[in-house]
């Protein structure tokens, strides 16, 4: 009952759709496993199992997904490490592996993996309740220097309250950065009035927003958003913060080159399927293919990045 | 009235009808086996409802919980193992009601209360939904923190003959609740470096070790032949002059779990503690209480069930989960491309409607499945004991073991069945050691998160006025509970208090 972002649940092994698809292309295997640690209905199910319904026919293989909870994430790892690096498995990647391999030190972390290719960025925003006064994010800034400010984030370990951390020292404000228990705990209490603002992704609020509960304030991404033209980035309004939730796969290390090209081909067709395309863009997904190489850099320097925060904050040594 | 019409239309889909009977069935079973939790058995069936119509799947899924929640109480109540987290409340009265051969009975009550739950939780869903949002969002964290202490005032009379043993047995479940990861800063704690600690003991282990485990274990080291009172593999409801004494019972059950479904993460096990404990001060027979009270079934199964319905207003009304079923609810929403929220009713009103009547289709499927299924489950636990216990500790085995699928966790559980044992011969009492493990992280997690908000100032707690009203409530409870013990003791009366484990 007391983590709703740690739900257990049974690891179900689920053949989704695409099953009679014709093999339309030569791929080493048969059957391509993609394991999650997200439990069913979570944010990686969803992303691996609409992906799924979609992917077989230009990868050129039956497509799986399967549920591999436990320890944030710390099974999955392990399991992909010592896994064979024949294209027959991969792990859908969040800044959560990251996470999990750098506070709880697990026996197989982030860097016993190899990134495969990224599919997409979610875009992180700050918003307000819209009976609130602030109109822009310098308004919420200048609340917190006049006083102290409270700022809200999802979860103590995650992207969210690492990217307030960097906001609050850009801005050179005081203000208390509030962990919550996910999501819906803290949309209440900015609701409520008791935050100013809170950090989440654009679907998790899309139907305050629409009911004109909440009002974004700034994105943290380094575009503004195509559904939300309006919406400045945190960078524009004089901040240097840019965060980028990434969602993408990543298998066993010493991945062979046959396997890597065929996923970055497969990777970019389908993220032009238009009948998918239409699915992820419903859901506010903004596409971001990233090649092999590139995935494997940019890992290692988030890697890199969210450790020097978590030794900064004091949260490990 | 708009609502009851369109909700009607909904009575004659067969697809509802059907997916909602589906539900409440596979919910019965998925809640009646110790270890599989209502959000395991939601879980399981959520990749069926890919191809299903969003109705039909958001009714399916929200069948199970009913059934689910409902289902907890069988084992409850014939095996001594609460089959979910809420169900932990029955097991004192119902488990000695079976123990006197009256096994039937006991699962009538459970049985017709929970209808009863379900049905009242479903009106205030569908006439209260909005009022009671409002609730929800005023509950800030010092509120949380405040409704956490006055679960964990319960404990004060909850502790049988000595309050010592009872706090020591609650200190017991706060210190189990802190391990895993710290709820502010994110860092490990007490893991001692298992990958397997790291998300906590669940609740569910450690109370099917102690009820459970330590049960078998009491009856592995006792002599002689098998003496139980075997009951009638029949189904009884209760007759008129018990039925109106239950009434209160499940009033309070019915106000208890309205209020805390629509608080997100409180939750059921809450709801259904506090029910026992409320329908014990407000009875008339409260020495009962303990030795197989009717109204100490019928009070936290009226309750969890009417959670298992008020908990959809968060969900519907903001998209906001409270508890793991709700969040596996609202994958199957996502799944289906409907986003909860404020905005649901202008956008897929019909699925709302038809969830409506999928609910009520499973509150009566529930009856009629429930009266079909508890028979056999009688007859079961009537066979001979050492087969029956060999099928009790298979069953709880691979329930724990399917939570993760982690053989560590079976070591958990039989840790605390050892444990639950000596807790038993040295006569600590075990329910204050469920709440505080159930409350222990919601109380540490919400105090930490106001002091974050205030800085650390404490009058944080006493500016909430939420906060204050239900911190002085708690307090009154537990100032009662000790004055009527001082009193008690002064005046060398036999204590009235109320005793878990009467017999051993």
């Amino acid at each position: 009952m007391n983590k709703l972002h740690l739900v257990s649940a049974v690891a179900a092994v689920v053949w989704a759709g695409g099953l009679n698809s014709a093999q339309a292309q030569e791929y080493p295997v048969d059957t391509v496993t993609l394991i999650t640690h997200s439990s069913p209905g979570g944010g990686s199910d969803v992303f691996l199992r609409e992906l799924s319904r979609y992917l077989a026919p230009y990868l050129g293989a039956n497509v799986i997904v399967e549920n591999v909870s436990g320890g944030s994430g710390a099974k999955a790892m392990a399991q992909l490490a010592q896994a064979p690096a024949d294209g027959s498995m991969f792990y859908a990647t969040t800044p959560t592996f990251i996470y999990t391999s750098l506070l709880s030190d697990p026996e197989y972390k982030y860097t016993d993996l190899e990134p495969l290719v990224n599919f997409f960025i979610d875009p992180e925003v700050i918003y307000t309740s819209a009976k609130s006064e602030f109109k822009t994010l310098e308004d919420v800034i200048q609340y917190a220097r006049d006083g102290r400010g409270q700022w809200g984030a999802a979860n103590p370990a995650s992207l969210e309250r690492q990217a307030l951390e960097q906001l609050k020292a850009a801005s050179g404000v005081n203000a208390a950065v509030v962990t919550h228990e996910g999501g819906g705990d803290m949309m209440i209490n900015v609701l409520n009035g008791t935050l100013q603002i809170g950090v989440g992704e654009v679907q998790e609020i899309q139907s305050q927003i629409e009911a004109g509960e909440l009002r974004l304030l700034a994105t943290f991404s380094d575009k503004r958003l195509d559904a939300f033209p309006e919406v400045p980035t945190v960078k524009e309004t004089g901040y240097d913060v840019v965060v980028r939730k990434f969602r993408g796969l990543a298998g066993p290390k010493g991945l062979p080159d046959d396997v890597v090209a065929a996923w970055e081909a497969a990777t970019q067709k389908v993220l032009a399927d238009p009948k998918y395309k239409e699915a992820y863009e419903g859901a506010n997904l903004r596409a971001e293919f990233i090649p092999h190489a590139d995935y494997v850099k940019f890992i290692e320097t988030f890697g890199a990045e969210t450790e020097g925060f978590l030794k900064e904050t004091g949260v490990i040594e | 009235m708009e609502t009851l019409t369109h909700t009607a239309a909904f009575l004659l889909e067969w697809n509802v009808i059907l997916a909602a009977l589906i539900g409440v069935t596979w919910g019965i079973m998925g809640g009646s086996l110790p270890g599989i939790s209502p959000s395991i058995t939601m879980a399981l069936l959520l990749p069926f409802t890919y191809t299903l119509d969003p109705t039909s799947a958001i009714v399916l899924l929200a069948s199970t919980y009913i059934g689910a929640e409902y289902g907890g109480s069988v084992p409850a109540i014939l095996i001594r193992t609460p089959g979910t987290n809420a169900a932990a409340a029955t097991v004192i009265d119902g488990y000695e009601m079976n123990r006197q051969g009256k096994a039937g009975l006991a699962l009538g009550i459970s049985l017709y209360s929970g209808v009863i739950g379900s049905l009242f939780g479903l009106a205030m869903l569908m006439t209260l939904s909005g009022p009671l949002a409002q609730v929800a969002l005023a509950f800030t964290p010092m509120a949380y923190f405040a409704l956490g202490i006055l679960g964990l005032s319960v404990i004060a009379t909850l502790s049988g003959e000595n309050l010592v043993k009872g706090l020591i047995a609650a200190m017991l479940g706060l210190i189990i609740a802190t391990i895993g990861s710290d709820p502010v800063t994110g860092g490990t704690r007490f893991t001692f470096g298992s990958a397997e600690l790291l998300g906590g003991i669940e609740p569910v282990m450690i109370m099917v070790g102690l009820f459970a485990m330590s049960e078998l274990l009491v009856q592995a080291s006792r002599r002689g032949k098998d003496d139980r009172v075997t009951s009638r593999p029949r189904i009884q409801f209760p007759d008129w002059p018990l039925a109106k004494r239950l009434i209160p019972a499940q009033l309070i059950g019915n106000g208890i779990g309205t209020f805390e479904g629509v608080m997100p993460g409180a939750g059921g096990t809450i709801a259904s503690f506090m029910s026992y404990n409320e329908a014990r001060r407000w009875s008339r027979h409260p020495e009962e209480f303990g030795k197989g009270s009717p109204e100490g079934i019928a009070a936290p199964e009226t309750a969890n069930n009417t959670v298992a319905e008020t908990a959809l207003v968060p969900l519907l009304s903001f998209g906001i989960p409270g508890s793991n079923s709700t969040a596996i609810l609202l994958g199957g929403f996502l799944i289906h491309g409907i986003v909860p929220g404020p905005m649901l009713f202008q956008k897929s009103g019909e699925v709302v409607y038809g969830l409506y009547a999928g609910l009520f289709t499973a509150a009566i499927g529930q009856l009629v499945i429930g009266m079909a299924m508890l028979p056999v489950c009688i007859w079961l636990v009537n066979r001979p004991r050492p087969y029956l216990n060999a099928f009790i500790f298979a069953l709880i085995l691979s329930g724990i073991y399917s939570i993760h699928n982690e053989a560590f966790d079976l070591g958990i559980m039989i840790a605390a069945g050892v444990a639950g044992f000596f807790m038993r011969m040295l006569r600590f009492p075990f329910l204050p050691t469920v709440l505080g493990l159930v409350l222990g992280y919601l109380v540490e997690s919400n105090f930490r998160r106001s002091l974050v908000l205030s800085g650390d100032d404490l009058m944080i707690f006493v500016d909430d006025r939420i906060s204050l009203a239900l911190l002085v409530l708690a307090f009154l409870f537990i100032g009662g509970s000790i004055a009527k013990r001082g009193y008690e003791l002064l005046r060398h009366r036999p204590s009235s208090t109320f005793s878990e484990n009467a017999e051993s």
